[in-house]
Order: structure tokens, then sequence, then C-alpha cells
């Protein structure tokens, strides 16, 4: 019994490194660059996407196991407990919502500087709307459009970096100068951020009838995306002065138009449009859909539960996500700090990351016997390398960015006290307004006399 | 654990909710879907089958169905007499709804519109 439609290798493929396309990643791969001495943007952006790999190894082990659109919010639930992994999700979800935030700003800035005439803020409330719509419709993006938008931004940028490469007559110089162990450290924390994302494409499991076909298909999306940004990131630095770049909050534009110069603008700024529309769609669209099964659950308001009758979506929902994301973008227009919520996730993922290989070490000792589609080779080696590897990059984002540590310790806290506290009070409300029922008949065992 | 006939018998309870529902009925007529229900504790296996806005059920399980659901005797049987919400055992991975993400949505909505919350 085989289900009708089941996705391909290359569809998961896209879709993973199409979650980690954006407009914002551009900026982030930038600031990578902006914290080694040469230009060795490419040996930072490599490590984060090989330590990316051990992240998608354990995702896989933890998919193969417990397959299910739920994600971390399950594999976290049975490994540690339902409260933690309520709390991690919550805030996961508003650190969502300021990744949204901080790409509709950014995009904002890239429309406004191909089209001054009109201001960033319009762009932002217009993305708003149509995404919101678009939601609320159900429009989905069809899996062979999303492997054109990601296939056809991949190929665009490295043809970008190339054309680059070959207008500065390109030589290898300063490649290897990172200025000390410390900064290395930061730029591959920070590079976390580029592969933000790539793990979503684990609720596509229950549209998968081989789920090491996610597996599979992250490893390849982690990779590929490594070698794209690594090659744009250097073009970028080798083309534009990194005084220039480190300034401005469209380094990726001013680079397209130093290289074919208005051609340069229109270019980018397609590459832009087309690397937002899937990460502002899947971003709206995953914290839509856990709003309304926290609201089912009776962990979050009910009224968060409420359904669009004509178009079977949870409209209040996305409603309520456009009233918050749009309140942090204007919120990021106004304060132009941008780079807080690029740190706090690259800070969040990093926390993700780890407490995934926690939760495999975890889940092996508890369920040793449980049938696994996939394991990581060698042990607890590689699981516990993640845990080490991403706490120590977690601890690197915090140092570097004060605000945004104070950020992730007061949203975890007020996280907690809402699981703590809140919570309860929701589910008793719930009880009393309906009260203990049973359609199902009870059964009646009669003992042998 | 559940009898195979408890879970028939909430399945036609399901089908009775659905069938009251013109509303419900008019909001699927172009959704026609093949689902499996199927028991991992119990050799039970069910097809509800929705074409044109009717529901209707068949004992055993089809060829190639568009959404797979799975999940212990119990819980099948709770879930589909509406004692209990999908969402809980859904999150907590006892319960298996595969498909695509539309269709599992679709589904949930639906025993939301028969149940309530």
């Amino acid at each position: 019994m085989h289900l009708k439609k089941v996705l391909t290798l290359r569809t998961i493929v896209a879709t993973s490194a199409g979650l980690t396309l954006a407009t914002s990643t551009f900026v982030a791969a930038i600031q990578v660059a902006g914290f080694l001495a040469g230009n060795a943007a490419w040996l930072a952006i490599l490590t984060s996407g090989l330590l990316c790999f051990l992240a998608a190894a354990c995702f896989s082990e933890l998919n193969g196991q417990l397959p299910s659109a739920a994600g971390i919010r399950l594999y976290f639930g049975r490994a540690f407990n339902d409260n933690l992994a309520l709390v991690i999700s919550l805030f996961y979800m508003a650190v969502i919502m300021g990744i949204v935030g901080a790409e509709s700003f950014i995009l904002a800035r890239v429309l406004s500087y191909a089209m001054p005439a009109i201001p960033p803020l319009v762009w932002i409330i217009v993305m708003f709307i149509i995404a919101a719509w678009v939601n609320i419709r159900g429009v989905k993006i069809a899996g062979n459009f999303q492997d054109i938008i990601t296939y056809g931004l991949m190929l665009s940028i490295i043809l970008l970096a190339v054309l680059a490469f070959g207008k500065i007559n390109f030589r290898p110089e300063n490649l290897t100068v990172v200025g000390g162990p410390g900064n290395l450290i930061q730029a591959v924390a920070l590079g976390v951020f580029l592969f933000v994302g790539f793990e979503w494409v684990t609720p596509l499991a229950e549209e998968s009838t081989d789920t090491k076909l996610i597996s599979k298909g992250m490893l390849i999306a982690v990779g590929l995306i490594s070698i794209v940004y690594a090659l744009f990131t250097v073009a970028v630095t080798s083309t534009v002065p990194k005084d220039a770049l480190g300034h401005s909050v469209i380094p990726h534009l001013l680079f397209a138009e130093n290289l074919l110069g208005k051609t340069g603008v229109i270019w980018m700024t397609i590459i832009c449009l087309g690397a937002s529309i899937t990460t502002f769609n899947a971003g709206l669209l995953s914290v839509s859909r856990f709003l309304y099964a926290s609201a089912r659950e009776h962990v979050l308001p009910t009224c968060l539960s409420k359904v669009s009758l004509k178009y079977f979506t949870p409209w209040a929902a996305i409603l309520t996500i456009f009233f918050v994301g749009l309140a942090i973008s204007i919120i990021v227009l106004i304060t132009k700090r941008y780079l807080i919520f690029v740190n706090l996730a690259a800070a969040m993922e990093s926390l993700i990351y780890a407490l995934a290989g926690l939760a495999v070490i975890k889940l092996r000792q508890k369920i040793p016997a449980a049938q696994r589609s996939y394991t990581i080779p060698g042990g607890l080696i590689l699981p516990g390398l993640t845990v080490v590897v991403f706490a120590v990059l977690l601890a690197a984002v915090l140092i570097t960015d004060k605000i945004a540590g104070l950020c992730l310790a007061a949203g975890l806290f007020l996280s907690w006290v809402y699981v703590i506290n809140g919570v309860p009070v929701l589910k008793e409300r719930y009880r009393k307004r309906h009260p203990a029922r049973r359609r199902r008949p009870v059964k009646v065992e009669l003992e042998e006399q | 654990m559940a009898e195979h006939s408890e879970i028939t018998a909430s399945l036609r309870a399901f089908q009775e909710g659905y069938n009251k529902n013109k509303r419900l009925k008019k909001m699927n007529a172009d959704w026609d879907r093949v689902v499996l229900v199927e028991a991992n504790d119990i050799p039970s296996g069910h097809t509800l089958i929705l074409r044109k806005g009717e529901l209707t059920i068949q004992e055993g399980s089809p060829e190639s169905p568009d959404v797979k659901i799975i999940s212990d005797s119990e819980t099948l049987a709770d879930m589909f007499y509406g004692d209990i919400t999908p969402t809980r055992p859904y999150l907590n991975g006892t319960l298996k709804v595969l498909g695509t993400e539309d269709d599992v949505v679709r589904l949930d909505f639906i025993s939301l519109m028969i149940w309530g919350e």
C-alpha cells in the first residue's frame, strides 16, 4: 500500500536548500567575512556547513525513528520531557518570526534601492499583505516551482561569482588568512545562520515513502548551499572593498551593481525576491500551523484554532502572525538592529542542534530497541560531538552579541514561565468549558465463572 | 486494546457526524480522497472514501491510499468517536498521518468540525 503522491529526492533537496536561501543570509555571509582578516570567509562557511552535516545526521536519525511533521516538538518531548519541548518550540517560533521580520526589512531595502520612489515601509506592508493573503487562500508553492526557484537561484549565484572572478582576474590571495582562532570561531558561529531551516524539510517525511530520502536530501542541500555561499562570499569580498560592505544592509546589491551596473541590480533584486519567497512562505506557513496545532492542544488560546470554512486554513493564526511580523519589521525598520535577529537565530539554531545531538543520545538510552531507518555510525561519538560543537558555537554567538544573548535568555525564560504557569490555566479553562465526555461505549467484560 | 469492531463502530460514528453536516459535505465536494485507517497493535484496516462530498467506509485496506492514518487501536477508536482530539497523539508520536500536508490538515479540520474543540 503505497501513497499516491510521493516526493522525489530532487524536490527534497530543493525544499531544504530553498528554505535556507534568503535575502538576509546574503547579508549574514558578508558579516561572516567581516570577522576574518583575509579573504577566508569560504573557510568559515565550509566549516559551518561541515558542522551542519553533524546536525543533519542527528535530525536524520531522529526523523528515521519518529517521522512526523511535529519535528522537534516530538523529538525533544520523547527524549527529555514535554514541557522542555514546548518551551523550546514556542520560543523557536518567536525567533522565526524575528527572522521573517529581518528578512522583510532587508528585502524592502533591496527593493527600495532598485525602485527608490517606493519607501521600504510600503514594501514591508505589501509583502506581509501578499504573504497573509496567499496563506489564507491556501496557495502552495508546487514541488516543480520550488525546484525551478532553488536550482535557478543557486546557478544564478554561481554564475555571478564566476563573472566576478573573471572580471577582476581573480587570484587566490589571503584565502586562508583568518586573523586568529577566535575570529574563525565567531565567523563559523554566525555561519550557522546561513543554514537556518535546512532541517525544516523533515516534516515532508509524511509525504515521502522512504524516510532515507529526507536524510540524503538534507545532506546534499547542506553541501550545495555551503559551496554556493562560499563562492558568493569570496566573489563579493574580492570585488567590493570590505569597508563599504560592512556598513551596508544591501552588500550583495552593491556587489551586483559593481559587477554589472543596472543589470546587476535588477538581476540581484530578482535573486532576492526568489530567495525571500520560499523563506517568507515557509516561515509563515510553519508558524501558523504550529500556532493552530498548539491552540488545538490547548497550550495557546483556543481562538487561534479558528479555521476558514472556505479555504481550510487557520486564518486566526495567520492574521496573528501578520500583525506580529509586521510589528517586528517596523521595529527593525526604525531601529535598524536587524543583526540582533540574525545573531539570535544563529544562537537559537546552535542550541537546537546541540539539543538534537543530546536527544539522539537520550533516545538511544531510553528506547534502545526502537526501529530506526537510519542510525549515525560510530556510536555516541558523532552525536556527542554535535552537542559539544554547537554548545561552543552558541557561546561564541552570545559573546559576540551580548544583546542577542540577553534576548535568548529572556525569551527562553518567558517561554518557560508561560509553559509552567499559563498553559495549565488554559487547560483548566478548557476542562471547565468542556466537561469530560465519552461517546465511545464502555466495554463490559464478563469474567468467566 | 480496542477490538476491530470498536474501530468500525467509531468510524460509523464519525461517518454519521460527517453526513449530518451539510456544510462539511459541500466544502469537501471537490476533495476526493482514499484514506487508510490502520491499527498497529491488532490486525485491523479500514478504508474511508470521500467522493463528491460523500463519505463511505469499507472494511480492509486500499491499494494506493492518498492518506494513511496509523495508530494503536485504542487511540483510533477514541479519536474517531471524538473523545480525544487527533492533536495530542499526533504531537506525542502515537498517531502517524502520512500524506500531503494539505490533506493532513484538512482531516484535522474535518474532525474539528464534527466533534468540536
